[in-house]
């Protein structure tokens, strides 16, 4: 009996994106350790949907979509990503070695996505769990509507920062330009900077010297008339 | 007494003078359920069938058969979409309404060969296993997605709006957000939930494209991927769903229904379903996608006629949600405390938004949850399935169609003006566009040459 092959290499210029996905799909079930993914060339949705254990390396760019809606999956991304590297994944561990357009981990509910450079606007929306971690800067309404999960930014983040979260934290390291209608500042505890320094140290990431800690205080989480000033500008 | 006569004003009337008195005690708008209550909108009551005379031959309703069979995604997916009769029930969350009504719906729908839909806030077990033929809502909020109930489904619905609210995004009042509902779309307890009206991850159409190839990728290219507009810029926004990849495009006009939306735009968004079916059918005419791109209408459906009105105006399919309520038990004359409680009464109530339905449909209380028996309820949905069924039956047959699907905008006539200017039908007594012998007349020259004599 042949043995399982431990790693693959596939050549984007000699498959299209459906036979590409299929014969990662394909080759998690069949217990394959790690593909390595030749000339991206920014294509769209490479490895979707990919719910068996295995380790992705894109020699390159990717487009829209890459790694997402998968589980149990690991990805390196020796480039930049597009729109939603990432979006809804359930488990596993993503790293782009530069930066990643919009949407970045767009509703994640578990997992990890590391993003080396800056991320754009809608960085972590409707974040679901999982920590998400951006070595430069975000764009606007980063973390909106985020409902659980982590997200860790070590440069400055754009306006509407948090805006209307339910739940979950936001670290940044940088500037705030603006934060969101029910997210606020509160102090950062040393075991959490701690857990954060280590967490990236993981990715041979340094943590800046000191966080800003965001959370959601509360105050849209039940419409109250009294606080018609904060809700005038989410309803 | 002077000026004793109570004089109502039209300007000033009643429920006016409730809406504001209540904005003024609540400090918002108001937030209630069920659909539009406007009493002006113009639908399908407004058209009339023209059956078989002399110059077509009806068929005979007990031998003859009429096929009542759509499939959305033939030729273009691995798994298409087989419906036993042009009726699939629409999207409904698990939130706004509980798993016994899911689990009733299910059991029916399948019974009758037919689809449910999970609505907002993921997939619920009991909804899986009752429904045989299950389509999967993928919504802006994404609550409960993942690629493992994606790939459970029998269809996948990208929903960019809905006919009752389009252009906002969903609410779920706290009283709903049960520990269930909570952790299903892994929300806080109790939290007046609102989620988004833009999908996190695309914007326009291009992007939606992409966006539709990702499904089909996570799907294996198995099932038909539906794109949903509420009833707007229905033309322009079916091309572009068409362009974008879509196997069946859902147009939801603006009686569409809602568990909970705020009032106002109830009844001043969106446009009504008989003129939302026209512009859509038209668009998909219009490049050539008729045939293979399945529409599928609703808002306000609630019996044969309107069904298979909405078909012979280009329909292929259409969906029913909140008569599907209305048929598991919702606004029945039981429990009528509990309804005056809430301050209304049986076949008038909207209060699925407060979670304290009486009748124990839309509300996560385990209490009024009981008052619901799911086999009893299925009984009676796919009664009520069945009947519209043949109802749509009768008009076809009637016609001289032996097929549901085939009856087209030649089988009305239209019974006002502003439906033939919507629809394009003729007006009744003007069969076609040719006028009555007299239309020709010089009437006053008749007038003027009778006096003279």
């Amino acid at each position: 009996m042949e043995a399982v092959k431990a790693h693959m290499t596939i050549d984007c210029n000699e498959v299209s994106q459906k036979d590409l996905n299929k014969i990662i799909a394909d080759s998690a079930k069949q217990g394959i350790k790690e593909v390595l993914i030749k000339n991206p060339q920014a294509k769209h949705n490479l490895g979707v949907g990919i719910t068996d254990p295995i380790h992705i390396v894109y020699e390159g760019d990717v487009g829209y979509y890459a790694c997402s809606l998968s589980d149990h999956i690991s990805a390196v991304v020796h480039g930049t990503a597009g729109w939603a590297i990432g979006e809804n994944l359930m488990n596993g561990e993503i790293v782009v070695e530069g930066n990643a357009a919009s949407s970045t981990a767009a509703s994640m509910r578990g997992g990890t996505v590391v993003v080396k450079g800056s991320s754009g606007a809608r960085t972590g929306i409707g974040l679901k769990g999982g920590t998400l971690i951006v070595g430069g800067n975000v764009g606007y309404m980063t973390g909106f509507m985020m409902q659980k999960g982590r997200m860790i930014i070590c440069g400055n983040a754009g306006k509407a920062l948090g805006d209307s979260m339910y739940a979950g934290t936001i670290y940044v390291a940088g500037d705030i330009a603006e934060l969101g209608n029910g997210a606020e500042i509160v102090e950062l505890p040393a075991e959490e900077y701690e857990e954060i320094r280590s967490t990236m140290e993981g990715y041979g990431m340094k943590a800046p010297a000191s966080f800003k800690k965001i959370v959601c205080n509360g105050m849209l989480h039940n419409f109250n008339k009294k606080e018609f000033g904060v809700w005038k500008t989410v309803l | 007494m002077e000026n004793s006569t109570i004089r109502k004003s039209k300007v000033w009337s009643p429920e006016k003078i409730d809406e504001i008195q209540e904005k003024a005690e609540l400090g918002r708008y108001r937030i209630r359920g069920q659909a539009t209550k406007r009493q002006d909108l113009p639908s399908f009551d407004d058209l009339v069938f023209t059956p078989a005379g002399l110059s077509r031959v009806a068929l005979e309703g007990y031998r003859e058969k009429c096929d009542t069979q759509v499939v959305i995604g033939a030729g273009r997916v691995k798994r298409p979409l087989v419906l036993e009769t042009p009726i699939m029930v629409a999207g409904m969350s698990f939130g706004a309404i509980n798993s016994n009504a899911k689990k009733a719906l299910g059991i029916a729908a399948t019974r009758c060969g037919i689809s449910t839909c999970t609505g907002d806030g993921g997939m619920h077990p009991v909804e899986r296993e009752a429904s045989e033929k299950l389509v999967y809502q993928l919504l802006p909020s994404r609550y409960g997605l993942n690629p493992y109930d994606l790939k459970r489904a029998d269809a996948v619905e990208i929903v960019v709006s809905q006919g009752a609210k389009p252009g906002t995004g969903g609410t779920l009042l706290g009283q709903k957000v049960s520990e269930e509902v909570a952790n299903m779309r892994d929300l806080p307890l109790g939290v007046d939930q609102r989620s988004p009206c833009r999908h996190p991850d695309w914007m326009g159409p291009d992007d939606l494209g992409v966006k539709i190839d990702q499904v089909r990728i996570a799907t294996n290219y198995e099932v038909p991927v539906f794109i949903k507009i509420g009833a707007g810029r229905v033309y322009d926004d079916t091309k572009l769903a068409a362009k974008a990849g879509a196997d069946a495009i859902v147009i939801d006009g603006m009686e569409g229904g809602t568990a909970a939306s705020p009032e106002i735009q109830l009844d001043h968004t969106g446009i009504p379903t008989i003129a939302a079916v026209v512009e859509a059918a038209e668009a998909l005419h219009e490049i050539g996608m008729k045939d293979e791109i399945k529409l599928i209408i609703g808002g306000g459906i609630s019996n044969g006629a309107d069904a298979a009105k909405a078909i012979a105006l280009g329909a292929d399919v259409v969906y029913i949600g909140t008569a599907m309520l209305v048929a598991l038990n919702c606004n029945k004359s039981l429990y009528v405390e509990d309804y005056e409680a809430l301050g209304t009464v049986p076949s008038a109530c909207h209060h699925c938004h407060t979670g304290k339905c009486p009748v124990g449909i839309a509300t996560q209380d385990p209490a009024l949850m009981a008052r619901l028996n799911p086999e009893e309820a299925a009984d009676r949905v796919e009664n009520y399935i069945n009947s519209i069924t043949m109802e749509m039956q009768i008009f076809a047959r009637s016609c001289g169609k032996s097929k549901v699907t085939d009856l087209d905008p030649t089988d009305l006539r239209s019974l006002t003006m502003s439906a033939t200017m919507i629809t394009g039908v003729p007006i009744v007594g003007m069969g076609t566009t040719r006028k009555p012998y007299w239309a020709n007349y010089d009437h006053s020259t008749e007038m003027t040459e009778m006096a003279l004599r």
